[in-house]
């Protein structure tokens, strides 16, 4: 059950459940938000421990690549301030499988 | 990238190779032709010149596959031998490298236009049957090549093969052996398995039988890519990070902010891929799993596939193989976008500046040169179908035939998950609630 262990703990529901809450005014919602985040997290935790739905071939990483000829193009466009989020919106520089809007090149 | 109609190269061999037709000038488009239809069909004439075949078959004709050493057509795959053996004077050989061989392992940085391996050709599924005339008595002999590539003479018993490239997707240019043995598969299944025993379903648990553990050869088609990648999109650096207090008293709280700077993000670079592998058996197909688990089957990857030796009937033998059915130009528009993937990956390490991450909001690749191998990678296979559940799920538990690198996927049961779930979530609300009741009264 190790496994099952660790991939409860990568779950973000639970990560904020063993963070606990940060106020006083949420401490009375804590038992309707930590039982249905536990059942949530456990099932789905379970779940792909047996069925692995999740589990591909990460070619992007594993696939032997030999990158050249680098060129960087990059320049200050504005100012982003007083944002509440550490993380800007939309970045997807890790979903890799993610793709935008194709462009031509030569 | 865009694969042109299948070879038209071998057809016309005294086609000149380069420009211009002797005469000297072009002539003018002719009067009505739109410019953009002599474009492209000029476009599509250089692809087409661009295209290389490279000829990977045996030279073998069809027919008895003789031992080397002794002439016995008595030849099967030891896995304890790791190599052909013939069951006659006990010779044993292994088929030479077939990216050695046939000069498949040159340098990718040089390849332009696509280089297609024979075994890649175009699949008929007309072809069902091959007759060969056996060389030992002279009997004809069909071959019902749908399902066997190989078929015993009536009258003289020995085995006759199929050794060159019939279009029917059974031959690849190259066949990567089994290493791992049937009962090492089995107790990595074993094991696999004996971990997930508790919320199985119960139906699994009674019908799991090892022993339906197949070896099976499945076909892939190996890319070579050179290419060069463009990304552009936004990044965010963070400049500042500050907190405020709102509020009084009880209701005074703090929150955290950041500035940031904006910038317009792009990286351009060359990218050679080797040995990128896409299933091309549609029912194999990685991205539908509405039949069956084939996440599994390309989650035990990868393949050691610089290693496949050439073809030769005799690997097949008592495995499963499953014929190829997908052409180049089936699945060259997911190659493309698994090209995009990996320069998306590759250029994680160019963009650690921006700390608050990068949006990349267009990308694109100029493919200079593909190279396409057939080969099929050997796996041991446990399926099971539960049927009974009306879904009729395949759930297959994999075993790499190279590296034994396992993954499976075990049908559950959803009242048994449903349980212990509802147990757990109640405990944590009751430990929710002591710990929140207790912070509202102290
Ligand atoms: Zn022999
Ligand atoms: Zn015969």
């Amino acid at each position: 059950m190790l496994p099952l262990l660790a991939e409860l703990s990568a779950d973000p529901a639970t990560m904020t459940l063993l963070a606990g809450s940060d106020s006083g005014a949420g401490g009375i919602a804590i038992p309707f938000i930590a039982g249905p985040a536990v059942f949530a997290a456990v099932y789905g935790g379970i779940y792909r421990y047996y069925r692995n739905t999740d589990k591909r071939h990460h070619f992007e990483r594993e696939t032997e690549v030999s990158v050249g000829n680098l060129r960087s193009g990059d320049r200050k466009v504005g100012e982003n301030n007083r944002q509440q989020d550490r993380a800007m919106r939309g970045r997807n520089s890790t979903d890799h499988l993610q793709r935008v809007h194709r462009i031509a090149v030569d | 990238m865009s694969v042109p109609p299948e070879v038209p190269d071998r057809a016309h061999p005294d086609r000149p190779a380069g420009p211009p037709r002797p005469g000297g000038s072009v002539p003018p488009p002719p009067s009505g032709q739109q410019p953009e239809a002599v474009a492209e069909a000029a476009e599509a004439a250089r692809r087409d010149a661009a295209n290389r075949i490279i000829d990977t078959s045996s030279g073998q004709d069809d027919g008895l596959n003789k031992c080397p050493s002794c002439g016995s057509s008595e030849i099967r795959y030891s896995l304890t031998e790791k190599a052909l053996v013939c069951s006659y004077c006990r010779h044993t050989w292994n088929e030479e490298n077939a990216e050695e061989a046939f000069g498949l392992d040159s340098s990718i940085a040089d390849l332009r236009g696509h280089t297609m391996a024979s075994g890649t050709a175009d699949v008929r599924e007309d072809l069902t049957t091959v007759t060969l005339k056996c060389q030992g008595c002279g009997a004809e002999v069909v071959i019902n090549v749908d399902q066997d590539l190989q078929a015993r003479c009536h009258w003289c018993r020995q085995t006759l093969s199929i050794n060159s490239q019939i279009p029917n997707g059974a031959i690849p240019d190259a066949v990567l052996p089994f290493q791992l043995t049937r009962e090492e598969a089995i107790e990595r299944i074993d094991a696999f398995t004996a971990k997930r025993r508790a919320f199985a379903h119960h139906r699994f648990k009674e019908e799991y039988v090892p022993d339906n553990v197949m070896g099976v050869y499945i076909p892939y088609l190996v890319v070579d890519g050179n290419m060069h990648a463009v990304l552009q999109g936004t990044g965010e650096v963070t400049t500042r990070q500050y907190t405020v207090t709102r509020g009084s008293g009880d209701n005074k709280r703090t929150e955290t902010y950041y500035d940031a700077d904006v910038y317009g993000v792009q990286r351009a670079f060359d990218l050679l891929v080797d040995d990128l592998t896409i299933e091309s058996a549609e029912r194999f197909n990685a991205q539908d799993n509405a039949q069956a688990t084939n996440n599994i089957l390309n989650a035990v990857q990868p393949y050691d596939t610089e290693n496949a030796v050439i073809y030769n009937s005799n690997y097949l033998k008592n495995f499963t193989s499953e014929r190829r059915d997908l052409n180049v130009r089936d699945v060259d528009d997911d190659v493309e976008d698994h090209f995009l993937a990996i320069a998306r990956a590759k250029a994680v390490p160019t963009i650690n500046r921006y700390d608050r991450g990068v949006r990349w909001e267009r990308e694109g690749v100029a493919v200079r040169g593909t190279r396409w191998v057939s080969v099929y990678v050997p796996v041991w296979l446990y399926s099971y179908a539960d049927s009974a559940t009306g879904d009729s799920l395949t759930h297959y538990i994999a075993v790499n035939g190279r590296t034994g690198t396992t993954m499976g996927s075990v049908p559950v049961s959803h009242p048994k998950i449903f349980a212990v779930s509802c147990a757990a979530g109640t405990v944590a609300a009751v430990v929710g609630a002591i710990v929140g009741l207790s912070q509202f009264l102290f």
